[in-house]
């Protein structure tokens, strides 16, 4: 299944007979490193799934047109984050609440959940990432936890190298500062 | 800094996935993904197809229905105040049916006075004929206000 290359799984795609084949190979190979991208944002299982599925029929739709002027797997990267952004906006308007109170109630979530199992200084790190603003969170996470290149970032947030490793730069201080005062 | 981020790799190093998901949740995922995709293919297509066709003409016919429902009430609007100006087509009509060489303000004059007397003769034959009418069969104003 991970001996396709992305060029291969396309390839699988454009034939009619085999796109459904191909496609549950996209998934199989991506889900994991989705999953956790958009999880990381969101926060909730739940939520995270909703995004991941909606995440996934837009590539089921927009295959067809992908044209292969970037790679399959910032293109998908990116209607994730755009999914994921989405999301939170639309949950701020839902609940009115100002950004400050949605960053709290999403760390009330990360005490409550059920599913996350980190020591106490995950916890603190985790919060402290989430005191970031939305887009400063995702350069961080995508640097430190998914170790991605700065030039496939730049693709994903359509935003130059330079300013991403400016704001991953604000992102630790913030995180530091964090850190120190807490 | 340079600390920090050594502590941050150091934390990164030491640590597995402080998430987790429900058992069987990744397994799983690729099937109900494919199933959610199925039903999505089942879903007519040309009905989709037809929409993204007719969803600008429907903008576009709406826009042409509203423009003729406000023509109209404007229209409707307009000719129901004329109606209420108190000459209507046949005052008109008697007005101009006349050479150009008599019109003058005294004719138009003389016309609408005629129709003013028209009008409170035929209230007085209206009168009349009720006054009549009570004195033929006896009925007074005490009968009247009875029967009121």
């Amino acid at each position: 299944m991970s001996d396709y290359s992305d060029k291969e799984l396309l390839d699988l795609f454009k034939d009619n007979e085999k796109r459904n084949y191909a496609f549950n190979l996209i998934v199989r190979k991506y889900q994991v490193k989705l999953y956790w991208h958009i999880r990381k944002i969101v926060i909730k299982h739940d939520d995270t799934d909703d995004i991941l599925q909606n995440t996934f029929v837009k590539v089921w739709k927009g295959l067809d047109n992908f044209r292969e002027d970037s790679k399959l797997y910032t293109w998908m990267y990116r209607i994730a984050t755009n999914e994921s952004l989405t999301f939170l906006k639309q949950q701020k308007t839902k609940y009115l609440l100002p950004i400050v109170d949605y960053e709290n109630h999403l760390k009330e979530t990360l005490e409550s959940d059920e599913y996350f199992n980190g020591d106490e200084i995950q916890r603190k790190l985790q919060k402290a990432i989430l005191e970031l603003p939305e887009k400063q969170r995702i350069v961080f996470n995508l640097k430190y936890f998914e170790e991605m290149k700065y030039d496939d970032m730049a693709e994903v947030l359509n935003t130059s190298v330079g300013a991403l490793k400016a704001s991953y730069h604000h992102a630790v201080k913030k995180i530091e500062n964090y850190f120190k005062e807490d | 800094m340079e600390n920090f981020n050594k502590k941050l790799e150091e934390l990164k190093g030491n640590s597995t996935n402080p998430f987790s998901v429900p058992e069987g949740y990744f397994e799983n995922f690729p099937t109900r993904m494919q199933e959610k995709i199925s039903s999505k293919e089942q879903e007519p297509a040309w009905i989709m197809k037809l929409m993204q066709y007719v969803k600008p003409q429907f903008a576009l016919g709406f826009m042409i229905v509203a423009f003729a429902f406000i023509s109209i009430i404007t229209v409707d609007f307009i000719l129901s105040n004329k109606n209420d100006s108190g000459l209507n087509n046949e005052l008109y009509t008697r007005i101009i049916e006349v050479d150009a060489s008599e019109f003058t303000e005294r004719h138009v004059l003389d016309v609408l006075l005629e129709e003013d007397k028209k009008t409170v003769e035929k209230k007085k034959i209206e009168s009349d004929y009720y006054i009549n009418y009570l004195i033929d069969e006896d009925i007074d104003y005490g009968t009247l206000i009875d029967e009121l």
